[in-house]
């Protein structure tokens, strides 16, 4: 294959903007966007709410200044100020260029883009495509990647980042129609695979691919990378899919009710009570459901979502889509019925240890999206700000990684680091294997929900971390029954077990080492932040013998000083 | 039963059996249909996107016609069905489409209202009338002949126009007037299918293979007849027949009956009464 | 706990590699209400048979990757609950999963799905914007909401071929442009941001472009997204009379329909393929002529003039 200029890992919102912006940079580049789904398949698309952008059409006193100061503080200060800084400067720029280029943005009645307010925003300053924000942002881009003519390689599955210790050299992927397993060789790499959440399995809003792959690969090629233990958890997910009920149903008045009947939330915030911020429900729900007040099923503890008071009406009118989701993915219409809902894992903050140009330590390798920690969100992440810097990093690599190509020699991958991989997956059809991959996955699920998730303590995350070694262990003998070349799904599912097992440990290990509780992370033992001693990034690396390492390295600071993070 | 009538171009002119078998036995049943001669032609489903405000004007002419009369309307084609429920369906929506044509329909002193139902002549016999009433006057039950049913899309689809009558991908009743009338339904692939018609002229090609997929699924599910309530599917499984089966490279013969045809054989009429014998395919 | 049910899944299966032709397995599995499909083909690949193939990715009908037919319709596996299903069955409580139509297979529900992609480029399915590329991102288009709303329905569209599967034209013709494409050009002759409508509507009037639609709301009825997509499909043919591009078959034939109404209030169906197609391109209609004039019923060259077409004459005057 003749070595590519840039290979772009992912067809997301990050990895079409970077396509976009490369072409832009040098339009007589050879680009290559490789993705295991077609592009508009993305987990992009599920993102609803909007993307965040100091236009001031609504608000007419809003400033890049104060959207800068919300991110910092959502981020429990955990945010390198610098990133937050561009990101913010950036945001209107790339809003109105998708705006240019074609993305449906719901209006004010003035013809202007239309914002709303989001959690821990001062003003309105998220904008929005009604309530299908990320679906109609992919679909632009991938409408302006076909217009620009990306090549696209759609369903090749990364396998492998390649690098000499020195320069990027490329991927390893398979095609996932022929089984057929191939060398990409490339300058540049920009990884853009999106996030992890889904190793909480049953228990998350995301795709069944959030699985991290990208950073799994970076990880395992030596890349460090930063804050693994900050996953943030959505209250309201449907009880058997994890799929989210936003906030709006609490908005308009629905109760949260246990077994009892009781509307619990009159324990935890009694002047709030349903519209408490996120992670407090998310908790108040896990602390009833661990002292038995919680809703039995096959799929595990619940807790009701009652709207019947609200009448068939209003729900009808204003909470159609929730309606819509409770009737499609639990067969119950909260016209008649509650909706069971639990706590759901909904984003993952931590990622491939990048700067603000997208690169990482090895010239040649970036990273931007979800599978990147920048980072903008530090400790939590603030609604509308992900999509924002899918836009915003995305263009950053892509632009950094085309300027970076002319200057970097063509990349070249041995057939022993192709063999290797080969040899690794031919293993795991061998019939002495015995373990399911399914069990391996629900267990890992299992365990991160109970002993990583929203509620963390010491006792707790060495049983997690003990657990994950374990499965770790166990999933050498995984087995691959299908045995066909084409299009071998099962295969492509244990690919991703593996990913997840060796992030599952980055996210128990960070989680463990962190004493004090900071945005999502939350320590029931350690329950204050502590910024004498935790205020800095974690960071890991795989070294020689594939144990993860936990170091750490200091905040970027700037205009912002520390201040207690309250609403 | 009294019913404002409407006449439909293609009954009047290529399909004139069809108009003939329904006139012969309405009597038989006390259905009086009321002719709708000032109507015009509904817009054959291309009026629509020629110009949709006049294809709104004529069709709410022609519903206000019935309304005139103070009856509801019957049509005994698909399309015509389509068109003129499309029609009433938005100018029931959009009031200030049907201030827009009232204020030109006002001048040949009618109005639109929307207070006369628009319905397919099937229905009419399934619902108002009642197979039960229906099978106690059948004369010649059909009990030696299997019919394949073959709906047609506009009397199906889009759903939200078609009054609920029928599941459009599990349809029924028009099997069940087969069985009112004693005659066997065959089960095939078919029935809710498209026969082409609206590209005949345009994708000739195409549009055969489409109707040649029907008649050779009931030629295989081993039918006697098809029975369509609808004059348009009639003329691309009949009159077309030949090409449809060329495209698929196979023989045979599948005459084709109206929805008047089947019930006036029920009724005791014969073939020739019926014109049966000036399908194309005997 | 949940009630439960037993239900026999029929799921078509076919890999090239080994199987000489397509076959379908059956799996009993027990399913709670509340389950959708896509939850209880998981269980059965997890917990059954690992080689069973078929796409899924969100779980949450926003992704458009597992549109397959469950009980002979295409729709979506994760939005379908399998208890809803149950009264489709042909067989008792047996649910029949097939791939999608008017696809090559490449394995059990995976199908190629690059010909969505070729068209979607073929017909141009992108906004080019009137903005200079230098002056991107300084400032946003005014829009008003009315010029959005033309747009919005269409906007929804998930790409997941459901319709491309349900299209009768597809079936017939896979050169045939397909309802999503359709909507997707629909969606950007519409959009004022976008400078190449001219080209664009020169493709969609090519040859198995937007005049071959054979109106049979297949494509509507199966939509996921609830998208009116003949609208769609009208709104570009009606484009095309808004820019007087007359020279097609399909614009003259709709034409002739618009004159005949206005003349004499019924279609002249005797000449219309002339008027269509011009006397040698109708004269392959010559054996169905003939047909019909044997049975005695090809229709008189003359209409008879409905009783107030001076009305009819002054509706087209008025309305326009
Ligand atoms: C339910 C939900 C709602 C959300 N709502 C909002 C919101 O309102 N506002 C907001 O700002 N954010 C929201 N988010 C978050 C936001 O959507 C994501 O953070 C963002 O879309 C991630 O984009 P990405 O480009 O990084 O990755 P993705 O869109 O996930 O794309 C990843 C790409 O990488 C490819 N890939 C992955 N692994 C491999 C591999 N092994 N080989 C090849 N290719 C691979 C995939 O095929 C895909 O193309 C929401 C998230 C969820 C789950
Ligand atoms: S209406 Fe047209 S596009 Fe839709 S399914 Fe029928 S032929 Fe295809
Ligand atoms: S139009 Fe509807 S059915 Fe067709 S691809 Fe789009 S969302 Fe799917
Ligand atoms: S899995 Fe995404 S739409 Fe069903």
């Amino acid at each position: 294959m003749k070595p590519y200029d840039i290979i772009i890992v992912g067809a997301g919102g990050a990895g079409m903007y970077a396509a976009m912006e490369a072409l832009q940079t040098n339009p007589g580049l050879n680009i290559a966007v490789v993705s295991k789904v077609y592009p508009t398949r993305s987990h992009t698309s599920a993102a609803q709410g909007g993307v965040n952008a100091a236009l001031a059409n609504r608000h007419k006193d809003d400033t890049v200044e104060l959207h800068i100061f919300d991110t910092i503080k959502g981020s429990d200060y955990l945010a390198d100020q610098d990133a937050a800084t561009l990101l913010c400067e950036m945001a209107p720029y790339v809003v109105r260029e998708m705006e240019n280029l074609g993305a449906p943005f719901s209006r004010l009645e003035d013809g202007t883009i239309a914002q709303r307010p989001f959690g821990g925003a001062q003003k309105y300053r998220c904008c929005y495509c009604a309530d299908r924000t990320g679906h109609t942002l992919l679909q632009t881009l991938f409408e302006q990647c076909m217009r620009k003519g990306v090549k696209f390689f759609s369903e090749y599955y990364l396998l492998s980042i390649e690098h000499d210790g020195k320069t990027a050299q490329g991927i390893v992927v398979m095609n996932m129609q022929t089984g057929k397993i191939e060398a990409m060789p490339a300058k540049t790499v920009i990884i853009a695979t999106g996030g992890y959440a889904k190793m909480y399995w049953q228990k998350s809003s995301n795709a069944a691919g959030s699985t991290g792959d990208g950073i799994a690969a970076a990880l395992r090629a030596g890349l460090a990378l930063e804050d693994m233990e900050f996953v943030q958890f959505h209250p309201t997910g449907l009880r058997k899919s994890g799929l989210l009920i936003s906030e709006g149903a609490r908005g308009e008045g629905g109760y949260l009710v246990n077994n009892k009947g009781e509307r619990f939330m009159s324990r935890y915030a009694p002047e709030k009570m349903e519209l408490g911020p996120r992670d407090l429900v998310s908790r108040s729900i896990e602390i009833e459901i661990n002292e038995g007040r919680g809703f039995d099923s096959d799929a595990g503890q619940y807790m009701h979502l009652d709207l019947r008071h609200l009448g068939g009406a209003l729900i009808k009118e204003r909470l159609p889509q929730i309606r819509q989701l409770a009737i499609d993915f639990e067969g119950v219409d909260p016209i008649d019925e509650p909706i069971p809902i639990r706590p759901t894992a909904h984003y993952s903050m931590g990622g491939i240890d990048a700067d603000i140009n997208g690169a990482t330590a090895i010239p040649g390798i970036y990273a931007a999206g979800e599978c990147s920690c920048i980072s903008v969100h530090g400790a939590n992440r603030l609604g509308g700000n992900s999509l924002l810097e899918v836009l915003v990093f995305g263009k950053q690599a892509g632009h950094h990684a085309a300027v970076t190509a002319s200057s970097l020699n063509p990349g070249a991958i041995s057939t022993a680091s192709v063999e290797k991989i080969q040899k690794e997956i031919e293993g795991y059809s061998h019939h002495d294997r015995t373990e399911r991959y399914s069990d391996l996955r629900e267990d890992l699920g299992k365990t991160l929900g109970a002993n990583a998730g929203i509620y963390r303590t010491r006792k707790k995350l060495e049983k997690g971390v003990a657990d994950i070694m374990e499965i770790k262990e166990r999933f050498k003998k995984v087995h691959v029954k299908d045995a066909s070349a084409v299009f071998n799904t099962n295969l492509f599912q244990v690919f991703e077990l593996k990913n997840m097992i060796h992030l599952a440990e980055t996210v128990a290990r960070g989680a463990l080492a962190r004493e004090e509780s900071r945005g999502s992370h939350s320590r029931e033992d350690f329950p204050t932040r502590d910024d004498k001693k935790w205020h800095k990034h974690s960071i890991f690396h795989m070294n020689e013998a594939g144990e993860v390492i936990v170091s750490d390295k200091p905040v970027t600071m700037g205009k912002h000083e520390l201040q207690e993070r309250t609403y | 039963m009294k019913y404002a009538y409407y006449l439909s171009c293609i009954n009047e002119s290529l399909s004139k059996e069809a108009e003939y078998s329904l006139n012969i036995w309405t009597k038989d049943l006390g259905i009086e249909l009321v002719p709708l001669e000032e109507g015009t032609c509904c817009g054959g489903s291309n009026l629509d996107f020629v110009n949709p405000d006049q294809f709104l004007a004529i069709n709410g002419r022609n519903i206000a016609l019935a309304e005139k009369l103070g009856l509801d309307m019957i049509t005994s084609c698909n399309t015509c069905l389509l068109g003129l429920r499309h029609a009433k369906h938005i100018l029931d929506t959009q009031p200030e489409k049907k201030e827009m044509i009232n204020a030109v329909l006002k001048e040949e002193g009618l109005e639109y209202t929307g207070k006369s139902e628009v319905k397919h002549l099937l229905w009419v016999l399934v619902d108002d009338y009642g197979l039960d009433k229906l099978a106690a006057k059948v004369t010649n039950p059909l009990t030696d002949l299997k019919f394949a049913p073959f709906y047609g899309c506009h009397i199906l689809r889009p759903s939200p126009l078609m009054g609920g009558y029928d599941n459009p991908n599990n349809p029924h009743t028009l099997e069940d007037l087969i069985r009112a009338l004693g005659g066997n339904v065959v089960e095939y692939n078919s029935k809710n299918k498209c026969c082409g018609f609206h590209t005949l002229i345009v994708a000739e090609q195409e549009s055969v293979k489409l109707s040649g997929d029907a008649v050779v699924d009931a030629i295989d599910a081993k039918a006697d007849y098809i029975v369509t309530p609808c004059p348009l599917c009639h003329m691309s499984l009949d009159a077309y027949q030949k090409d449809g089966l060329s495209t698929k490279n196979r023989q045979g013969k599948m005459p084709i009956i109206h929805l008047p045809q089947i019930v006036g054989m029920a009724l005791g009429y014969t073939e020739k009464q019926l014109g049966i014998d000036k399908h194309v395919v005997v | 706990m949940d009630e439960k049910k037993d239900i026999y899944f029929k799921i078509y299966r076919y890999n090239p590699e080994v199987d000489q032709k397509p076959f379908y397995d059956d799996f009993k599995i027990s399913v709670e209400r509340g389950v959708t499909i896509l939850r209880a083909i998981n269980y059965i690949k997890d917990h059954v048979d690992s080689s069973l193939s078929y796409r899924f990715y969100c779980q949450a009908g926003i992704c458009g990757s597992c549109a397959m037919r469950v009980n002979g319709v295409s729709k979506l596996a994760c939005t379908t609950q399998v208890w809803d299903e149950l009264e489709n069955c042909k067989e008792k409580d047996m649910i029949t999963i097939e791939p999608l139509n008017n696809f090559e297979i490449i394995r059990d529900m995976i199908v190629d799905y690059k010909p969505v992609i070729n068209k979607l480029e073929k017909y141009i399915s992108w906004v080019t914007p009137k903005i200079k590329q230098a002056d991107l991102g300084k400032k946003e288009n005014i829009i008003s909401e009315a010029e959005f709303k033309v747009i919005d329905a269409a906007t929804d569209c998930i790409l997941c071929a459901a319709c491309f599967s349900e299209c009768s034209m597809m079936s017939a013709n896979k050169e045939y442009i397909s309802p999503l494409a359709l909507l997707k050009a629909f969606r950007m002759v519409k959009d004022s941001r976008d400078t190449r409508s001219d080209e664009r509507m020169a493709v969609l009037n090519q040859d198995h472009g937007m005049w071959d639609c054979t109106h049979c709301y297949r494509c509507v009825e199966a939509c996921v997204k609830n998208i009116p997509i003949m609208d769609a499909i009208q709104g570009v043919r009606n484009e095309a009379f808004i820019r007087k591009q007359n020279g097609t078959e399909g614009y003259k034939h709709a034409n002739a329909f618009a004159q005949d109404i206005r003349k004499t209030g019924r279609l002249k169906e005797a000449t219309i393929a002339i008027r269509t197609k011009g006397i040698f391109g109708a004269a392959g209609m010559l054996p169905f002529a003939i047909r019909m004039t044997l049975r005695g019923r090809m229709p008189s060259m003359f209409v008879k003039t409905i009783p107030g077409i001076k009305h009819v004459r002054n509706i087209f005057r008025k309305i326009k």
